[in-house]
């Protein structure tokens, strides 16, 4: 599928025009949840539990109350009585909003107040008096399922912390593979718990008008019209009275799918109060309360031949989903999209199990940056193959090459179920090793072997399946995963669309217009996208899971075809033809063999409202909600070169190159820049973040003190280069991509740092790898002392 | 949050004079910065508080002091202190064991082990803070209890336990600060 690129002046795909966005964000001029200011405005604080599991005995608000300017304080009693002291999660399971009965993890939400500002509120949180008694804490999931563990849940039915077990495959077929292979590799690593911390915290205006009786909602949400259906549902408030409207959003990732208490909450003092109540978290707050990331302990085994060719793949997999399972995930996937695990390579069987356990630690797991689980999978299968490769002394690119599925045999079928679209998995490890000079790096790692210096290279060769749904496969909270799109074009040609994403920093006001301009000739610039008003934009599931491009990019060019269909029948009336006689170029339809005999888009629209032809409505617009037929599955090849220093244990990215195949790309400038974020964010994940606690569940990553975040300092230069392998039933062949660095880079860069280490005989170091665990290996190995 | 601290020091004092001092809460207590005993539940058992500021976080625990072990033919004591933060924000306990060793000149040798656990706000500043702050303090009280001592011998008569004086937190805050960066440095 070749896209015929339209003039820079059209700005069509493949143009990097500069983001739209941007001219109000580089001028501090956008506008945030905390940019909303209503009359008459108040302000919530939330009284959070310090222990990680306690029976609850008392809450005295009565100091609390006293305070000068203090409005309200909602307790966990207090919304009992309303039948709101739970919330159903994402994930079949419930949430308290504000505790009840006990405590399940450190930083829970106990009790809420109100006051005429956020320092009032903050200081009546204080004298909110709180009486616990400590109970026995489980931090360890291994132990979820010990004879003496603590049961954490007793609300629920099952006296268990076990919360689930799911597997996938031919587990007969894989034992038997297994059986008679000669070779088998074999490793334990910790996809550790992390966070997406985005720059902009969560938080939300709830203003309920007792005159109207209608709540609107200001939201950090990435899944505006979800969250107003969830609203309605578990809220009891008629849908049409909810309006949810998601401003600008510094940074998501994931973390702004589920609904949080502190939503709920706000959204309670302001029916009750009949004023707008802001709550906006602090930066602990989201670190430790919000959702977080991964904590999948997971095992894989692979059964080879002695050359090195896969015959079966093992994985097991314990899941720590903290003391509610809010998973953010399509409802038929407890694991979510976790079975892509077999990667890039021809499988012929496989099996998995995952069992998900309750600890005392804060809920989650959410897709950090990736399509359900699919970073724990990737780096998984990325670092397994280097096991085997290692074992066999093949070269680990070598390896990779032996196995890969060949790109005649996409439409591929995994033996975990799922169905590859198109790939090129050579091409881009070609492409990949070319860039970083691949056989020269081999050398001198052999050269500075021998001289005692440490240097090492990490590939990782990975597939992303994003874009959900289809429908039939996919939903949230039973809402199909469509997504959709409306255009209308104005009577001088210029254009709207309203989308059922929502924008974080994608980039969306740009590359939508740049898919609208593509298909109707309209210049980019011409057409205003506008996301996140419940109110105006048509339903949809909302961006994560890289799906907004395969979505509702695709929802945008029906749309847009829809209305060139409209557009010649008025050009035909325009040119006094048939539509027969008509053929399309960017921009105009011409009479065939008469090109100046033609009509502009501009034309058109202007006559769709001043010169109809009979029997034709008025007006030019068009709506689509898409429903994809299949998943994308963009793909890429890694590589990270790492120097290490004996003495500190210090691990050096020398240089990282990155090759992403997403298909057909609509700006090239902003697929480079969602490279990058991901990237760093990558190599975060890898060298530095962990949500770590302590024996008695006091978070260690509670801060950006603990949790740290690269800067410009610590961030490596990245290298990028792209194959386009176009999905082929994507309506201009795209695949998502936002994800694909996050989702591919901790493997290359772990791959990396135990290759500078193998000849030592260390064969795997879990994340995040810091100085002080590489010079512990290093220690451990007699190198240093 | 458990952490675990062996101190060793010499006082300038006969073990007989620095065990009448450290067998008794309420003598003790008057070198722990921040700390008060409020009642005296029986022989071994009392209440008390103490007010630790780190940073711009300040926790005030409430709670009970034990007596567990005394043994003042070998001059050996275990002590266990439960506090809970007075507004609810976590809490700590300690296990302290500690001896005393005659040496010539009639100085003494103390050694204590201290088990401290901390629940709640100031764990999460994780254990590198903690163990400095609770260095820091553990050296404020050996000075403190140096000092007492001789006071109380240059004039035993004056040796009434005058009020715990507050805690100087800046000085807390800085000199564990001090304590991360000479140890990473």
């Amino acid at each position: 599928m070749i896209i015929e690129k339209t003039s820079p002046e059209v700005g069509g795909m493949g143009h990097s025009i500069k983001r739209k966005e941007d001219s109000r964000f580089i001028q501090g001029k956008g506008n945030y949840v905390d940019d909303v200011r209503l009359p008459g405005m108040v302000y919530g604080y939330m009284v959070r539990s310090p222990y990680a599991h306690a029976r609850l005995k008392s809450v005295n608000t009565e100091k609390a109350r006293q305070l000068p300017g203090v409005l309200a304080i909602i307790t966990g009693e207090d919304l009992a009585k309303a039948g709101l002291a739970w919330m159903p999660t994402l994930f079949f399971d419930k949430q308290m909003v504000l505790a009840t009965g006990k405590v399940l993890f450190q930083s829970q939400e106990v009790a809420f107040v109100v006051a005429e500002d956020q320092y009032t509120a903050a200081d009546a949180a204080e004298l909110v008096e709180v009486e616990y008694e400590e109970l026995p804490v489980l931090v360890d999931p291994h132990r979820a399922t010990a004879p003496d563990a603590p049961i954490l849940r007793d609300d629920r039915d099952e006296k268990s912390n076990h919360i689930f077990h799911w597997e996938v495959g031919d587990k007969s077929a894989t034992e038997k593979a297994f059986q008679s292979a000669p070779v088998k590799a074999s490793i334990h690593a910790i996809s550790q718990r992390c966070h997406p911390a985005p720059l902009e915290t969560c938080g939300c205006v709830a203003d309920f008008n007792k005159a109207t009786d209608k709540l609107t909602v200001y939201l950090t949400s990435q899944a505006p019209h979800a969250h107003r259906t969830l609203f309605a549902l578990v809220g009891g408030i008629p849908e049409q009275n909810i309006r949810v409207v998601s401003p600008d959003i510094g940074g998501g990732f994931g973390n702004k799918v589920p609904i949080y208490p502190g939503y709920v909450c706000a959204v309670v003092a302001s029916l009750t109060l009949g004023v707008p109540v802001k709550w906006i978290e602090t930066r602990s707050e989201n670190l430790q309360s919000t959702g977080f990331a991964r904590d999948y302990h997971m095992t894989a085994e692979i059964a080879a031949d002695q050359s090195g060719k896969v015959k079966a793949l093992r994985v097991k997999t314990l899941a720590d989903h903290g003391a509610f399972n809010a998973a953010a995930q399509p409802t038929k996937f407890p694991a979510g999209l976790f079975s892509v695990c077999t990667g890039s390579y021809d499988f012929p069987n496989a099996f998995v199990e995952v069992d998900g356990v309750y600890t005392n630690k804060a809920p989650g797991g959410i897709a950090y940056r990736c399509s359900f689980r699919i970073t724990e999978a990737v780096y998984l299968i990325e670092r397994a193959m280097d096991v085997l490769a290692s074992q066999l002394k093949v070269d680990s690119a070598e390896l990779r090459r032996r196995n890969f599925i060949q790109p005649k045999q996409f439409p591929y079928k995994t033996p975990l179920g799922w169905t590859y679209d198109s790939g090129n998995y050579e091409g881009a490890l070609d492409k990949a090793l070319e860039m970083v000079g691949y056989s020269q790096l081999r050398k001198e790692q052999e050269e500075k072997r021998k001289k005692g210096e440490l240097m090492g290279i990490g590939i990782s060769s990975f597939t992303e399946a994003v874009g959900a749904g289809p429908a039939h496969t996919f939903d949230i909270a039973g809402i199909k995963m469509f997504d959709s799109a409306e255009i209308r074009i104005h009577p001088t040609g210029k254009a709207i669309c309203r989308m059922g994403t929502k924008s974080q920093g994608q980039g969306h006001e740009t590359t939508y217009a740049q898919i609208v301009a593509q298909e109707l000739g309209i210049p980019a610039s011409d057409v205003v996208v506008e996301e996140g008003d419940t109110d105006t934009a048509p339903y949809g599931l909302g961006t994560y899971a890289s799906r907004s491009t395969p979505t509702s990019g695709a929802a945008t060019a029906i749309a847009a075809r829809k209305i060139r269909d409209k557009a010649k029948k008025i050009a035909a009336h325009l040119l006094e033809c048939s539509e027969a006689d008509l053929d399309w170029e960017t921009g105009k339809f011409f009479v065939k063999g008469a090109p100046s005999k033609a009509k502009t888009i501009q034309e058109i629209a202007f006559a769709a409202y001043t010169n109809i032809p009979a029997g034709l409505e008025a007006g030019l617009e068009a709506v689509d909600y898409y429903d994809p037929p299949n998943l994308t599955f963009p793909f890429g090849t890694y590589v990270c070169v790492v120097d290490i220093d004996k003495g500190t244990g210090e691990v050096k990215v020398r240089r990282f190159v990155a090759v992403d195949d997403c298909g057909n790309v609509i700006n090239p400038m902003i697929v480079e820049g969602q490279i990058h974020g991901g990237l760093t964010e990558g190599f975060a994940i890898a060298f530095m973040q962990l949500i770590d606690y302590d024996e008695n569940g006091n978070v260690q990553g509670g801060s950006f003190m603990d949790y740290l975040i690269p800067t410009a300092v610590e961030t490596p230069h990245w290298e990028t280069g792209s194959t386009c392998t176009p999905s082929p039933h994507h309506p201009f062949g795209a695949k998502g991509v936002g994800e694909s660095p996050n989702v591919g880079s901790p493997a290359a860069f772990v791959n990396a740092v135990v290759d500078a280490l193998s000849h030592l005989g260390v064969k795997h170091i879990d994340m995040p790898i810091t100085p002080w665990k590489v010079w512990n290996a290093l220690k451990e190995k007699g190198v240093v002392s | 949050m458990a952490i675990r601290i062996e101190k060793t020091f010499q006082v300038q004092q006969p073990a007989g004079v620095v065990w009448i001092f450290l067998s008794d809460p309420r003598k003790v207590v008057t070198c722990v910065p921040g700390a008060r005993i409020t009642e005296q539940v029986d022989e071994n058992n009392y209440k008390g508080s103490i007010s630790v500021k780190v940073g711009p976080s300040v926790t005030d625990y409430n709670g009970e002091v034990r007596i567990v072990r005394s043994d003042p033919k070998n001059y050996e004591i275990e002590i266990l202190g439960k506090g809970l933060d007075v507004r609810g924000r976590g809490s700590a306990s300690m296990k302290m064991s500690g001896k005393l060793r005659a040496l010539d000149e009639g100085r003494t040798e103390v050694t204590s082990v201290s088990e401290l656990t901390v629940v709640g706000v100031l764990a999460q500043m994780g254990a590198r803070v903690i163990t400095e702050v609770s260095s820091v303090m553990f050296g404020e009280f050996t000075k403190n209890l140096e000092k007492r001592l001789a006071a109380r011998a240059d004039s035993p008569g004056s040796a009434t336990d005058e009020a715990p004086k507050a805690l100087n937190a800046g000085s807390l805050a800085w000199e564990a600060a001090k304590g991360i960066f000479r140890r990473e440095s």
